[in-house]
């Protein structure tokens, strides 16, 4: 029984100033599954994280990014978004001037705005979604992620803490309520509260129609939040796929080592 | 709509039979005449601003064709209505009706709509149209037009509008008395190939507070036309003035604004200078601290599109100890727009402990606008704390991906980020309605 993928990357060779970063990915990631990405610095997973969310400065040179069956890379940023792709920055960017409330009213109606589209096209009928609602949802979401109120007033990530700043991409995460999750090194610069915080976040937001490819570079994050399979990538090639357990193996014994053994079996 | 033309407006071109023309035309006293008559001598006798003088430097005037204009239109025939007028503004986003003190609307060179509340008129506070005012006020106007803030000798330009201002506002709010509401008048233009002259004259007596916004549009036409404004605020001992200027004329006018206000001890101004619309802006901007302990803040907030060139010009002018002067002009460009922003601050000998601060923040939205800053001080005084800066910047390319990625489509993101950057400055507004309407011009400039 062949079906359709959720999330299939084929043979994906990306370039950025015609210098090759990806030399080949393949990857699929199926509704209720959590896929983990790791591999040492510089070996193209934060390069997978842009491309797979549409960053104007990557070419993709071969292969495709298929989202139930449509290949997505001729879609803008905001059109995958729309369809429910979500990518939690690494380095979330500050925008001065532009209040978190109102960005994430934008994002919000954007998202849904197209959603219920997709969903009168299709024949059904869809609500609209009141500011209201939205106000309470976002209240709801803050609360779960333990954010302050005064958080909505701030300016996006102006003057957040590490912490404060992954706290807001989980928080976007579940207010647009994505399919597919793309979590780039949510862990990093987050202290052992954060990183729980933020994790029990994430495994709320879990459903069995959803899928999450965490990217990091360490074991800690995945002590929290357990996947499923476990890719380890280096070079721009995946170079082992396993469970839970490779990622232990590799806490054990090093990126270095991993590297000799492939070396020494090829 | 087109006026029709009186012999008055017939007698066409810039001249001292305009002039005469004109004063007869709107019966006025014998003095105002006289001064408008010694306003062309003067007129005449000042040179066109060059490009070697130092404030039109990078302003280039040579297109503006004076003797393709005529000097004023509309004395007479069908004017539009004012409850047209105000309808225009209400959909750029100026409200006119319930929240007023008064209103005044003056369509091409007539004055056609003057109210103010009747409870302030027994509190002896006056708001009408000038040519009234000059008629009905003489004395009190005859001190404060054109002789002290922007005297008909300030420049060319100024020159011209003194022997043929049209119309415009006088407020005067007596000793004391607070007017929360704001005075609104209106200008606009409909007469092809003419001009319009609108002036604002201001005078609050001692601890007198008003609230004074000014709209200033016309459609766009096809071939060019003149505006001239100048805006005179005089700020009694301990009187707050708060003013408001929205220009939006149509992209086939060439616009020229000069204004000055004198604040007195204690006084506090609050101004903001919101410039959209023109094909060509030269905006001069000044306010003259001559007594102690007062404070003006000056905003600007410009956005340039298509082939639009907006100079803004600003003086804060020390001429007391112990005052302060606050100013932060931003401005967005897009397509091909230019922008000048040249400020100076200057402290005279003796206005120690002065606190001066000037930010002009250029945000460029396309590869073929520009703008230039230049920010200027001039310090006679040792005790003194001048700060500025200028930065000309453009939108983060990782900006508009990060609210991308989130959903927002590529204009929806540029609104979004011209917006906060315009934020800082519309947040020391606490108007509603102003911040309302800045927030739709700004949606409308980015193309939403």
């Amino acid at each position: 029984m062949s079906q359709t993928p959720m999330f299939e990357i084929e043979n994906l060779h990306v370039s950025i100033e015609d210098k090759e970063i990806l030399k080949g990915i393949n990857l699929v990631v199926n509704p209720g599954e959590i896929h983990a990405l790791m591999g040492p610095n510089g070996s193209g997973k934060s390069t997978l994280a842009y491309v797979i969310a549409g960053h104007p400065s990557y070419e993709v040179t071969e292969g495709s990014i298929r989202y139930f069956g449509e290949d997505i890379l001729e879609l803008s940023p905001d059109e995958r978004a729309q369809k429910g792709l979500f990518l939690a920055f690494q380095y979330p960017t500050v925008i001065p001037g532009v209040s978190m409330a109102n960005f994430l009213r934008m994002a919000v109606k954007n998202v849904r705005d197209a959603r219920a589209e997709e969903i009168v096209a299709n024949g059904g009928t869809a609500e609209p979604f009141t500011p209201r609602e939205f106000r309470k949802l976002m209240r709801e979401k803050m609360s779960m992620l333990k954010m302050d109120d005064s958080f909505a007033t701030r300016y996006l990530n102006e003057g957040f803490s590490g912490g404060e700043k992954k706290r807001a991409e989980i928080l976007q995460m579940a207010l647009l309520e994505p399919r597919l999750a793309v979590l780039d090194e949510t862990d990093s610069g987050l202290d052992i509260d954060a990183l729980k915080t933020v994790s029990e976040g994430v495994n709320e937001l879990m459903n069995p129609e959803m899928g999450i490819l965490l990217i990091t570079h360490y074991q800690r994050l995945l002590n929290h939040i357990k996947p499923q399979y476990v890719h380890i990538v280096m070079d721009g090639r995946i170079v082992r796929q396993g469970g839970p357990e490779l990622a232990h193996e590799l806490e054990a014994k090093g990126y270095e080592n991993i590297r000799a053994e492939l070396a020494a079996a090829s | 709509m087109e006026a029709t033309l009186t012999a008055a407006e017939a007698a066409t071109g810039f001249s001292r039979e305009s002039v005469e023309a004109l004063s007869a035309a709107k019966q006025e006293p014998t003095w105002v005449r006289d001064a408008r008559l010694a306003a062309w001598a003067t007129y005449e006798s000042l040179p066109f601003p060059q490009r070697t003088d130092e404030e039109w430097r990078r302003t280039d005037i040579r297109g503006l064709k004076l003797d393709r204009l005529t000097p004023f239109a509309g004395l007479s025939g069908e004017a539009p209505s004012p409850e047209s007028v105000l309808a225009g503004f209400r959909d750029g986003g100026i409200s006119d009706e319930s929240a007023r003190a008064g209103v005044n609307i003056q369509s091409d060179a007539s004055a056609i709509l003057t109210d103010v509340h009747a409870d302030l008129a027994g509190q002896g506070v006056i708001f009408t149209d000038l040519g009234t005012a000059m008629a009905e006020h003489g004395d009190l106007v005859r001190k404060y037009f054109m002789t002290e803030a922007v005297p008909a000798s300030f420049g060319k330009f100024e020159a011209l509008h003194a022997a043929l201002w049209q119309s415009g506002s006088f407020l005067y709010v007596p000793k004391g008395v607070s007017v929360e509401l704001p005075f609104r008048s209106f200008a606009v233009a409909s007469a092809p190939e003419s001009s319009i002259f609108t002036h604002t004259l201001v005078v609050l007596e001692e601890g007198a507070e008003a609230f004074v916004v000014d709209a200033f549009g016309s459609e766009t036409q096809e071939n060019q036309a003149l505006a001239s404004t100048i805006v005179e605020l005089n700020l009694g001992k301990g009187s707050q003035l708060r003013y408001v200027q929205v220009q939006d004329w149509g992209r086939h006018a060439w616009n020229f604004m000069t204004e000055r206000a004198i604040l007195g001890n204690d006084a506090t101004l609050n101004s903001l200078h919101v410039t959209l619309g023109s094909k060509f802006t030269k905006n001069s901007i000044g306010s003259h601290l001559r007594g102690q302990n007062a404070l003006a803040e000056m905003l600007g907030i410009f956005f340039a599109d298509g082939d639009q060139f907006f100079d803004n010009h600003t003086w804060q002018l020390h001429e007391a100890p112990y005052a302060t002067s606050d100013l932060e002009f931003k401005g967005a460009l897009k397509d091909n727009a230019r922008s000048v922003y040249s400020g100076l601050i200057k402290v005279e000998e003796g206005a120690q402990k002065t606190d001066a601060y000037q930010q002009n923040r250029n945000l460029v939205l396309s590869r073929t606008a520009r703008a230039d800053t230049i920010p200027n001080l001039e310090i006679r005084a040792n005790d003194v704390r001048c700060t500025h800066g200028a930065t000309v910047s453009q939108v983060v390319p990782e900006h508009v991906f990060y609210l991308q990625a989130r959903g927002i489509p590529y204009t929806e993101a540029q609104k979004l980020i011209v917006e906060g950057f315009f934020r800082p400055v519309i947040d020391r507004i606490p108007v509603e309605e102003i911040q309302g309407f800045l927030e739709s011009a700004i949606a409308r400039k980015v193309g939403i």
